[in-house]
């Protein structure tokens, strides 16, 4: 291997540390017993929507049930009213473009094609790869605008369809494994309500160094 | 003469266990912990079965570290990204250092992690001239107050928000007003926001490297993390061997666990992903990307067949939390960069037995600390062995060599031991009579010092037992 000879020089240390670690390892540990099979961690789901609302209220996060494209538009047109002046940073997928168009803000908008979001961006709008309802949370990876999308505006607002829910965090992680998702992402985040901070007295604030509102526009009809 | 590490602890564990305003702000933290966590918890359906996973987890990944490993560094090359082997926290330095020069560094974003703190990465980058950013709010508390992390998770818990406020009118803005938290926290996005967009570097931990996926996961509340990684133009993550867990799908577990005894959250709100530099055709991200692996007598705790699951640490601080010791003395004290019972098994470890021994006597061996542990790691054992291994090192003081060898002549020897009982009864009824508790001539300062003395018995507990005790 051509690589070898590289990380050598490279790597002074690395076959050091690799040859202690396996020297180590050679010492057996007994192991006690694993555990028992059909043993239930997590609470099952059995309403996925209903759950997902629920954890929403508990991460400090909003989500709008809406029925159709315009109404998913008039909630974003609410949402962007309600916001200081200023760009919107928002993914440039069709599915935004023409929801953008339906909701016809009056501030500038900045399109992720044209570049990361800057830093007086106002808000983000961006899609989500998919919704987890065991802890009200949403996934996004690269593809959706970009890893600052979800962190930089004091806003992050998420369009989304219930056909997007999955029931549990070990559903959503088998599918990014399947899907080879972080083979064509070099970014993934599992997002549960805005940024927070605790740090000072134990006293949670809301809106630390991210968003401090992240909304989730939740349409029920694709 | 300097104090030993052991002369400084007894002193500061004095002092500290004394500062009521100390204890007051600890108190107040912990019981809001204390109550977080136990609702969590309670959101687990079955709290033991998610530890006993999660230890199952972690010693999978432990036993076959090296396997793990090398499939998280290929994924990552594969990538294009860069992963460097460090054995010490020197050549870690040195390699983060020298990269920062090449590439023109001068201002780095630093997030959370302790592992940079345990190999002093910030003085040595701010040595070469380049302005170091601690980013998250407790952290960059303690930058300004030029001190360690007092609490691995929080920390800033030992300082109250009127001390902050002080502390941020000095070093910041004299214009901030208010002491309320909200504020405060205002006034560092300010101030830290300028630094995320002027830094050419960022700087994270990781809590866990996952093998099969290539990617590194950290668990972030400020979006401070996320910060430092998406903006700077280079990304270096700073993280020890044993980070390293096998399957993406594990995080549905350990994601919630470690939220559970850190905070008390579900789930952290952020749990990020990335696995190397910026793709073509993404909007951002770093366009260099580094894991700096780091041994730094890790390695070494693999042989130790007792110890080697100390290395399935996840970092939480539970153990900290709850720990009779921690509450009193406070994390400064302990003098190390891992207070608490994990900091006392694993220092001992990583800075040598001799040094560090006394820590495994800082603890009443009550349990607590392995009660709470999410992996299940045996700590109140640890310490008990690792006070056996100092004592079979020889790392013991003569006198107390001297003086075990004595009781156990007298333990040995029943007469003898009752005559030694009844003349410390006698010669302490003296000096209490003479009222000379606590003074330099009363064997029993260290105790009497801070308290009255315990009363003292009439007669011996062999007396008592022949009398009535024993009749029962």
């Amino acid at each position: 291997m051509a690589q070898t000879s590289k990380a050598q020089t490279e790597n002074p240390s690395r076959e050091r540390i690799l040859e202690q670690i396996r020297a180590g390892l050679r010492t057996v540990v007994p192991e006690p017993p694993a555990l028992r099979s059909g043993q239930v961690i997590f609470e099952p789901i059995n309403n996925p929507l209903e759950r997902f609302q629920q954890e929403c209220v508990g991460n400090l996060m909003e989500c709008a049930l809406t029925a159709d494209s315009a109404a998913s538009a008039r909630q974003l047109a609410k949402v962007l009213q309600s916001l200081p002046e200023g760009e919107a940073f928002v993914q440039d997928d069709p599915a935004l473009r023409r929801l953008i168009e339906l909701a016809a803000p009056a501030r500038p908008i900045r399109w992720s094609s044209q570049g990361a979001p800057g830093e007086a961006s106002q808000a983000t709008v961006t899609l989500a790869e998919a919704l987890i309802a065991q802890t009200g949370s949403i996934l996004v990876t690269a593809s959706c605008g970009g890893r600052g999308a979800s962190v930089i505006a004091p806003c992050h607002i998420v369009y989304a369809t219930v056909a997007q829910l999955v029931p549990d965090l070990a559903s959503a992680l088998s599918r990014v494994s399947q899907e080879r998702k972080l083979d064509s992402n070099s970014f993934a985040c599992v997002i549960s309500g805005s940024s927070r901070t605790a740090d000072i007295e134990k006293i949670l604030v809301q809106g630390a160094h991210g968003p401090r509102r992240l909304v989730v526009i939740l349409q029920t009809v694709t | 003469m300097s104090q030993t590490a052991a002369q400084r602890f007894l002193h500061d564990a004095a002092v500290k266990s004394a500062d009521l305003m100390h204890r007051e702000i600890i108190r107040r933290g912990m019981d809001s912990y204390d109550v977080a966590h136990l609702k969590g918890r309670a959101r687990i359906k079955d709290w033991e079965a998610a530890r006993q996973k999660c230890q199952e987890i972690k010693r999978e990944a432990v036993n076959h570290l090296d396997r793990y490993l090398l499939q998280f560094e290929e994924k990552v090359i594969a990538r294009g990204g860069h992963v460097f082997w460090a054995a010490n926290g020197e050549e870690a330095c040195t390699y983060v250092k020298n990269l920062a020069t090449r590439l023109g560094v001068r201002t780095v974003v630093k997030s959370k992690s302790m592992v940079t703190e345990e190999i002093h990465l910030s003085p040595a980058l701010e040595k070469a001239g380049i302005k170091v950013w601690e980013t998250d709010l407790g952290e960059f508390i303690v930058q300004l107050r030029d001190e360690p992390p007092y609490h691995i998770v929080t920390p800033a818990m030992h300082l109250n928000r009127g001390q902050i406020a002080k502390l941020f009118r000095e070093k910041l803005d004299p214009g901030i007003g208010s002491d309320d938290p909200a504020d405060l926290m205002a006034a560092a996005r300010r101030i830290l926001r300028q630094a995320f967009f002027a830094a050419e570097m960022g700087i994270s931990g990781a809590n866990f490297l996952v093998a099969d996926a290539g990617v590194i996961a950290i668990s972030t509340n400020e979006g401070n993390g996320r910060l430092c990684t998406s903006i700077p133009r280079i990304h270096v993550v700073v993280t020890g061997i044993e980070k390293v867990i096998p399957r993406l799908e594990d995080l549905a577990v350990l994601w919630p666990v470690l939220a559970t005894s850190g905070t008390g959250q579900g789930i952290t709100t952020y749990g990020t992903l990335i696995g190397g530099p910026r793709r073509p055709g993404e909007v951002d991200g770093a366009e260099e990307f580094h894991v700096v692996l780091v041994d730094n007598g890790r390695s070494q705790l693999l042989a130790d067949a007792e110890q080697r699951e100390v290395l399935h640490c996840i970092r939480c601080g539970a153990c900290l939390n709850i720990c009779p010791v921690f509450r009193h003395v406070g994390g400064h004290t302990y003098g190390t960069t891992y207070p608490g019972p994990i900091g006392s098994v694993l220092t001992p470890h990583l800075n040598g037995i001799k040094e560090f021994k006394h820590l495994s006597y800082a603890s009443s061996l009550c349990g607590a600390c392995s009660s709470v542990c999410p992996v299940k790691i045996d700590l109140s054992h640890h310490l008990l062995q690792n006070r056996r291994n100092a004592t079979e090192a020889g790392a013991t003081k003569s006198s107390e060599r001297l003086i075990f060898r004595a009781w156990r002549y007298a333990m040995l020897r029943p007469r003898m031991y009752a005559l030694g009982g009844w003349s410390v009864r006698k010669a302490l009824r003296i000096i209490y009579g003479l009222g000379l508790a606590g003074s330099i001539l009363d064997p029993m300062r260290v105790w009497n010092r801070y308290r009255s003395p315990v009363p003292l018995p009439s007669e011996s507990f062999r007396a008592r037992w022949r009398k009535d005790l024993g009749a029962n």
